[in-house]
């Protein structure tokens, strides 16, 4: 290249930039969905919703649905190696592939035992495919909260429980799935001391999950499995509460599964 | 020159005036508006009883003591003739109408810079600073960001002035004046005569000596702040400690970044010009980076005449306090808005050169080299306006790249204007409001301005109200469960959805008008 070719190269950047950029701008709504598209994705979710489904949003902030969505839960799980999908049996996955730094969520779900159950449908930019996530059958929902709260930055259908209070439930199974965490912006707060959950079944000591104030978000939200030793069909669990400093609003989830 | 800079700020002003009315009212002007209504108390009493408002300054000017007073002043005085008096303009646009000359001041001293390399950079220069949909918002608002960076300009180019000709009294006292009008616009300014000082110390032989010289003449501009703000008027020391102690201790607003919620120091070092490079029109972002580099080539090469180095200087000086880790960094890139402005006549002379360099006819180069750096912002303007905060680049892919990589999604509370229409249609009579985060002076601006009906009432929270409309704030996200809970539902029943991504979602409560 000569060096007066070079000359031209800062305009012809600059126009190549400037020509990209508006291509961008003026094609981006076509990769994003209308509200037929949404119409029709919440259309066929109702003519094939059953019990246990739910719908995940991927990505998270496409909750626009909520306003379509009316045959089954709207889920924004952000963590989908790790959501819990308490209750779920088949999981509905909403995505928006066209949508700008898009990453399919299938190797995740599958990386996590989920499988498909059919291809991806396409309504417009929406894709919606069913996924079964293999989830071993609960056994007892032993918080049964009526509310959702949010820890972590995302909806958890979790008791509000006051610190320092004990939770008795009764159920059986062979594992007890224990979450827990502070609601809402509290749980960043500096200096507190940490917040543990006492486990008992039929007055023995299972475990312990401890909640410490959340650093980096993605943490809050704590979790404990435990396999639950060989025994009767059905246990009283105790949930204890404790912190030094009480003051902070308190979420609990608990469940078994056979 | 000087006729073309001022065409180009009345234009500035008047498109801001002609776009301004579908701007909902940030939480901030809600604070400014009550001040400016108390400082317009003020001017009446003054105009009927002189001694006794003087004597009585501290109680009309205290509210908002962290503020200097002159834009809060002007906003009051604007209301005064343009409303009260003359019932000419409706309140709001009243109010905001000191900030549009602001915005044109600033078009009028980028031009002037941007001239002196050429007449198309001095109308490239203020073109590239407006054209960007997050600088077009802040134009129009009653507020300190863009009135600081217009004098941030102001100040250099009274300083090249009174420095760098033979010494004239009138320069030296425009200089002490403009400094001294920036101190009384907001606290950003105490940092301009340490830049005023490294630019002077680092030119040669006469002009160093000039521009030395200089610099004392700022002693005087503290008479403007004290003129300018009747609150230091009586006790000054005592609130000189308050605004100084405000700013010194100012508390950190939570910040949403590539996922994270930043809450406190240290915040990342690029943070601002990560911030500069999402949010901004791909083709500006390049340009502006361009001249920076640029810039800071020729100053290492001892290339940079007075000009260019204050130009780096004030840029820098504009960024710096935000690359120390520790600066609250909330409010997106209003902070720093002066960094973009400072650079764009260096941005402008570059796009002039690179079509001055092209193999075609200069004004066809020049027409499509400013197209290309211009389109895109005026895409976003037309695409996004009134919701300015919202606003991302290309390189963040938009709005919804930007809601993918974690990115604030918004800040204040503006966009509720794209749900009020709806609440006005179907609220019933005496309808609950949960507004979140548009405060109660905002929330009664709207109902001022006629855009609110004045029978809904403030909620303080979803299961006190009848209708909530949440702003998509990540540090919020509990408020959406609380209405769930409260409501009984999770579907909303309208909301402002820009390129799909949330902003505001409202929910009505079931059997209300408007419930799904």
């Amino acid at each position: 290249m000569r060096f007066r070719d070079l000359k031209r190269v800062p305009l012809l950047a600059l126009l190549v930039l400037g020509a990209a950029s508006l291509l961008f701008d003026l094609t981006l709504s076509a990769r994003l969905p209308s509200g037929a598209d949404w119409a029709e994705a919440a259309g066929a979710l109702r003519a094939r919703a059953e019990p246990g489904d739910a719908v995940q949003l991927w990505p998270v902030w496409a909750e626009r649905a909520r306003l379509f969505v009316d045959a089954m839960p709207v889920l924004a799980e952000e963590d989908l190696a790790n959501a819990d999908y308490v209750h779920v049996q088949r999981l509905w996955v909403l995505s928006l592939p066209r949508a700008p730094h898009f990453s399919a969520p299938d190797g995740v779900l599958r990386s996590r035992g989920a499988a498909p159950l059919a291809d991806a449908q396409r309504f417009g930019a929406i894709a919606l495919q069913p996924w079964d996530l293999h989830a071993p059958p609960i056994a007892a929902d032993l918080t049964r909260s009526p509310e959702e709260h949010e820890v972590d930055y995302v909806a958890r259908r979790c008791l509000r429980v006051a610190v320092g209070s004990r939770l008795t439930a009764r159920g059986g199974g062979s594992a007890l799935h224990v979450r827990a965490g502070v609601i809402g912006e509290r749980a960043y707060d500096a200096g507190r001391p940490e917040i543990a959950v006492q486990i008992f079944a039929d007055g023995a000591p299972l475990g312990t999950l401890e909640v410490p104030r959340t650093q980096r978000d993605g943490t809050g939200w704590r979790r404990l499995d435990l396999p639950l030793p060989a025994g009767p069909a059905e246990r009283d669990f105790v949930f204890a509460i404790s912190s030094a400093d009480p003051g902070r609003p308190f979420c609990l989830q608990a469940w078994t599964t056979r | 020159m000087k006729r073309l800079a001022r065409r180009l700020g009345f234009l500035t002003a008047a498109a801001m005036a002609l776009t301004q009315a579908p701007v909902g009212f940030v939480r901030d002007e809600g604070y400014y508006f009550t001040a400016a209504r108390s400082y317009e108390e003020w001017l009446r009493f003054l105009l009927q009883a002189p001694l006794q408002a003087l004597g009585q300054t501290e109680r009309y000017w205290s509210y908002n003591f962290e503020h200097p007073g002159l834009t809060k002043l002007l906003f009051a005085a604007s209301h005064l003739v343009f409303s009260t008096w003359l019932k000419l303009l409706p309140d709001a646009l009243a109010w905001r109408l000191p900030a549009f000359a602001f915005a044109g001041l600033l078009s009028y001293w980028l031009c002037i810079l941007g001239s002196r390399r050429s007449r198309a950079a001095g109308v490239l220069a203020p073109l590239l600073f407006w054209c960007a949909e997050r600088t077009f918002f802040h134009g129009h608002l009653a507020c300190f960001d863009i009135p600081i960076c217009a004098l941030w300009a102001g100040v250099g180019v009274a300083w090249l002035r009174a420095s760098g000709q033979p010494p004239a009294p009138s320069r030296q006292l425009w200089l002490a004046f403009v400094y001294g009008v920036s101190l009384a616009v907001k606290h950003n300014a105490w940092f301009l005569p340490p830049v005023l000082l490294v630019h002077a110390l680092l030119l040669r032989g006469e002009e160093r000596k000039r521009a030395l010289l200089t610099l004392p003449w700022l002693l005087l501009s503290p008479l403007v702040l004290f003129a300018a703000w009747p609150l230091l008027w009586h006790d000054p020391i005592r609130h000189l400690g308050d605004w100084i102690a405000f700013h010194t201790q100012h508390v950190h607003y939570a910040w949403w970044y590539f996922g994270q919620v930043l809450r406190g120091p240290p915040f990342p070092v690029v943070y601002p010009l990560v911030i500069d490079a999402l949010a901004l029109p791909l083709p500006l972002v390049a340009l502006l980076a361009a001249a920076g580099a640029k810039l800071l080539a020729d100053f290492a090469r001892r290339r940079l005449d007075a000009q260019r180095l204050l130009e780096l200087g004030l840029a820098g000086a504009a960024l710096l306090p935000f690359l120390l880790r520790t600066t609250p960094i909330f409010g997106g890139l209003k902070h720093w808005l002066a960094f973009v402005a400072l650079l764009t006549p260096e941005a402008a002379a570059l796009l002039v050169r690179a079509a001055e360099q092209a193999p075609w006819p200069r004004s066809r180069a020049l027409a499509l080299g400013a197209a290309a750096a211009l389109l895109p912002g005026l895409w976003q303007i037309v695409h996004v306006h009134p919701y300015g905060t919202s606003a991302y680049g290309e390189l963040a892919g938009g709005i919804p790249g930007a809601a993918s990589l974690g990115m604030q999604r918004q800040y204040w509370s503006n966009n509720l204007t794209s749900v009020l229409p709806w609440l006005n249609a179907h609220c019933p009579p005496g309808a609950r409001v949960y507004f979140h985060e548009v405060n109660v002076e905002s929330y009664r601006t709207y109902i001022l301005s006629g855009m609110l009906r004045p029978d809904l009432r403030y909620a303080s929270g979803p299961a006190e109200s009848d209708y909530v409309a949440l702003q998509w704030h990540r540090e919020f996200r509990d408020r959406e469960p609380e209405t769930w809970n409260a409501f009984g539902t999770h579907r909303p029943a309208t909301g402002l959805y820009l390129d799909e991504v949330p902003q505001i979602v409202v929910y009505a409560r079931p059997g209300l008008p408007g419930a799904p």
